[in-house]
């Protein structure tokens, strides 16, 4: 169905590949929230059903530095949770009704920041990977960014084709939004890119497409 | 490990327990260029035994004339520094190992807080060189026992401006740590090289303040996969063997004639490995290939790095 | 030595070819019957006369038509080469490593005047010359590994060591075995190897980059893969994969001996002086089932390998669709001599 491994086997890749008899993967691991201990303050980004993850962020004991906490009311699932956090977030909760308004408002405060803070993410995959993009130009590495997938699992996809990124699929094919070849998507993640490999499913037989299945809901 | 022979050009006594030594190529030509914060290993064959002793190289990473280190004298150790400061002397050929980096910059670093106690200074000295010609911000924070003891406090002066903080002990200064971690911008990476209490201190006080382990660094030297002499019996060969301090065991048995098996010569591909059958001291294992309930066993060895603690060997060959 | 250039195309009407001279130095990557896989990494040291492992970057009879092709790879997609910003130290470093050993291995076609920071660059078989100034890109047509990794057969990946780990933080990559540069760029070895859940299999990746973080200047290393390859196409990037996957059906008992080519990389790594940079170089040698058969022994080493091959790794390295016309069509070869140990052509 898809060519050769894509990956470019340093050594003994194959070996894997050939014991396990699957394809490389590389999707990454999320956690759930827990506050750093060590740290000079906190800054809490969710989005949508996110909020539960905050939510339960405040439930463990609550660290003596500053904490902020920006909330994306917008979310793929409709879940609100702002009247909730209101509630439990003493001070320092900012309410956006868009992801683009509460990103900028993650990078102002990144602008001022200084090392000791520590950054939490809380939402659907690809608002993680936004906020990973955002907090990148200010020197902070993915894996510095602890992170909990919540809300949808929907995709965002890389077209190795045409390079365009469909966002939101949640079917294990999909046609591109750029050139409309039908994808299938592998567990291929690119951090720098956030999204994952999608690859022309009907290259060696046009026309023969596999079952289309609902995988990522 | 290829070596590079060199020749000691100029020996300059920085201070009264710091010398600086200058080494040129044997045969007049380049140098290999290296990045700042790289070490070379050099080997001093005294009368009966080598020392082979890691340095930072402290001159400008594109100068490919000459090689400079720092040597400060040092009565507690091996006797490598001892050595360098009484026997070697100008003219005398040494043998150094191509640069190796194990306490590179980050490229990707915003600002680089460089933290020097000490002859610790030396790494840095090649760092700021790359530090400037790439225009990365950058501060460093020197401290030492007095003025007077203190090398190269003229030349960083000149050499970084404004970015120079020098901490006196004999003055009652002090690095506030806590004061200087705590407002750094993101992205700051932070350096350090000097006395282990030194480090310590600051490795601590970073990872309290919430920095990520990625942006502490503190300075490695490679262990060259060489120790003290030993002798090996190849049961199969008939054979001992005398494996000297600077050679591997693989290379030893080599240089006997011996027919052995290798690949990569650096303790990973498995290929050279050996059955040992009688060892009275125990294994050093090097290599990344055998598993640790293997290595406790004791009953193989990879020859290309690892070797006897003991001073005898039976071997399998 | 004198090389005659080949005029000859890796796509459209493939007129790529092998003279005698190219089979026989051919890297041909089996020296016992079963393959097995094992960490082969050796020391990239001078090999023989005439071998591919003679000089440090092998130039051979499909230099310039290797280099025409790379050129129109690059025109259709430019994201083939791609190269983050912290990487300009290790661009230079990597200029310098193929200019001087190119100059120093090959005086005949290349040559490397320097007069202080004032280079000239003479490239013969390309008719290209240069004079630039070492360290200042603004000086070259394109910037430093482009520049080269457009005149060298082969890709480049240039990995940066931070963290504990390896970063292909650039790339040129236009003849590669279906992997995306575009998608890789920034990966570490972690994440470009994916998580393995195993632990033993974790020890596997972390022995490998183990060895390539002490890598040291001075002592590269080297190693051969192999895959197959239906028709001498040097692009079969996952970007054009609609425009090759479908000449896998092209193969039958008729066509397979010319159709179907032995793909072999050999891969080489080098430790970059000033950036501490790590480069990495995939050198693909293509050559037809029907060449290889011209030395008897490699035919039937062949058919030997081939036979016993886990079907796991043959559909990894994307053979299923025609591996059956590759094991029937070397049978004929294989008359069950016992050979010995070696790759050697006869």
């Amino acid at each position: 169905m898809v060519g050769s491994g894509a990956v470019l086997s340093v050594w003994l890749i194959e070996e894997i590949n050939m014991e396990r008899g699957y394809w490389i993967k590389s999707k990454p691991v999320y956690t759930s929230l827990k506050w750093h201990e060590k740290a000079t303050s906190h800054l809490v980004l969710a989005t949508g059903i996110g909020g539960m993850a905050v939510l339960k962020l405040f439930q463990q004991m609550h660290p003596t530095q500053p904490v902020k906490v920006l909330y994306g009311k917008y979310g793929q699932m409709d879940a609100d949770y702002s009247d909730t956090l209101k509630m439990v977030v003493p001070e320092g909760l900012h309410i956006h009704k868009f992801d683009d308004a509460l990103l900028t408002q993650f990078q102002l405060e990144l602008r001022d920041a200084q090392m000791g803070l520590r950054i939490y993410v809380a939402g659907s995959e690809g608002f993680i990977w936004d906020v990973v993009a955002a907090a990148k130009p200010f020197g902070i590495q993915e894996m510095e960014i602890m992170k909990e997938q919540a809300d949808t699992l929907a995709r965002s996809v890389y077209c190795v084709h045409c390079k365009t990124i469909s966002k939101y699929v949640t079917t294990n094919i999909t046609a591109c939004c750029g050139c409309e070849r039908m994808l299938f998507v592998r567990d291929h993640f690119s951090r720098n890119l956030g999204a994952y490999m999608g690859l022309m499913v009907d290259a060696e037989s046009p026309g023969e497409l596999p079952a289309i299945e609902e995988i990522y809901p | 490990m290829s070596t590079i022979n060199v020749k000691v050009a100029a020996i300059e006594a920085v201070t009264p327990l710091i010398k600086h030594f200058t080494l040129v190529h044997e045969d007049g030509s380049e140098l290999p260029s290296f990045s700042g914060g790289s070490h070379i290993v050099v080997t001093m064959d005294a009368e009966g035994r080598t020392y082979r002793n890691p340095y930072s190289l402290m001159g400008s990473p594109t100068d490919t004339q000459a090689y400079h280190i720092s040597v400060r004298r040092q009565e507690s150790s091996r006797g490598g520094s001892l050595f360098m400061h009484e026997h070697v002397h100008v003219g005398m050929r040494l043998k150094i190992t191509h640069p190796v980096n194990l306490f590179s910059l980050s490229k990707l670093a915003h600002k680089h807080i460089l933290i020097a106690g000490g002859i610790g200074i030396t790494p840095f000295m090649s760092q700021i060189e790359d530090l400037k010609r790439v225009g990365a911000d950058y501060e460093l924070h020197y401290a030492f026992r007095a003025y007077e003891q203190a090398a190269f406090v003229n030349e960083l002066e000149e050499m970084c401006e404004g970015h120079l903080h020098c901490y006196a002990d004999s003055q009652g200064e002090r690095i506030d740590l806590n004061a200087l971690l705590s407002q750094q911008p993101l992205g700051s990476h932070v350096y350090v090289c000097g006395p282990s209490p030194m480090v310590v201190a600051v490795l601590e006080t970073a990872r309290n303040l919430g920095w990520p382990e990625n942006n502490i660094h503190n300075e490695e030297f490679s262990s060259p996969p060489v120790g003290e002499p030993f002798k090996v019996q190849l049961a199969k060969s008939d054979i001992e063997i005398q494996v000297p301090a600077e050679m591997s065991m693989l290379e030893a048995i080599e240089a006997a004639g011996v027919k052995a098996d290798s690949l990569c010569r650096g303790g990973v591909c498995g290929r050279c490995e050996l059955t040992v059958l009688e060892t009275d001291g125990g294994i050093e294992h090097h290599d990344h290939y055998l598993s640790d309930s293997e290595k406790v066993s004791c009953r193989s060895i990879m020859p290309c790095v690892s070797r006897t603690k003991g001073k005898r060997l039976v071997l399998d060959l | 030595m004198q090389l005659n250039f080949n005029d000859e195309s890796f796509r459209d009407d493939y007129s790529y070819k092998n003279s005698p001279g190219a089979i026989k130095r051919f890297p041909f990557p089996f020296a016992e019957d079963h393959y097995m896989y094992s960490v082969n990494i050796e020391p990239h040291t001078k090999g023989a006369q005439g071998s591919v492992y003679e000089f440090t970057f092998d130039v051979d009879e499909h230099y310039v038509s290797e280099c025409l092709d790379k050129i129109i790879t690059l025109e259709q997609d430019p994201g083939r080469y791609s190269a983050l910003p912290h990487m300009m130290d290790a661009q230079w470093d990597f200029l310098e490593l193929a200019m001087t050993s190119m100059a120093n291995d090959y005086p005949e076609y290349f040559t490397l005047t320097k007069n202080g920071n004032v280079w000239t660059w003479e490239n013969r078989p390309l008719d290209i010359m240069d004079t630039f100034t070492f360290g200042d890109a603004s000086t070259l047509p394109s910037e430093p590994f482009e520049y080269m990794g457009r005149q060298m057969q082969g890709d480049f990946v240039l990995l940066d060591q931070r963290d504990g780990t390896l970063y292909s933080d650039a790339g040129i990559v236009t003849s590669q075995a279906d992997w995306s540069l575009a998608f890789n760029t920034g990966m570490s070895w972690q994440e470009w190897h994916g998580p393995v859940p195993k632990v033993t299999e974790l020890g596997v990746l972390d022995r490998a980059l183990k060895y390539l973080l002490n890598l040291q200047v001075g002592n590269p290393v080297r190693r051969l893969n192999w895959t197959m390859t239906v028709n001498p196409r040097l692009d079969t990037s996952p970007e054009n994969y609609p425009l090759w996957a479908i000449d896998r059906n092209k193969v039958n008992n008729e066509t397979v001996g010319e159709l179907v080519n032995l793909r072999v990389e050999l891969q080489s790594l080098f430790r970059l002086p000033r950036s501490n940079a790590i480069v990495f170089g995939v050198r693909c040698y293509l050559m037809s089932l029907k060449d290889i058969t011209t030395y008897p022994r490699w035919a039937k080493r062949l058919h030997r390998v081939q036979k016993d091959l886990h079907p796991d790794l043959i559909e990894y390295k994307g053979m299923t669709s025609y591996h059956r016309y590759v094991i029937d069509w070397l049978a004929q070869f294989d008359d069950g001599e016992v050979l010995e140990y070696g790759s050697h052509p006869e």
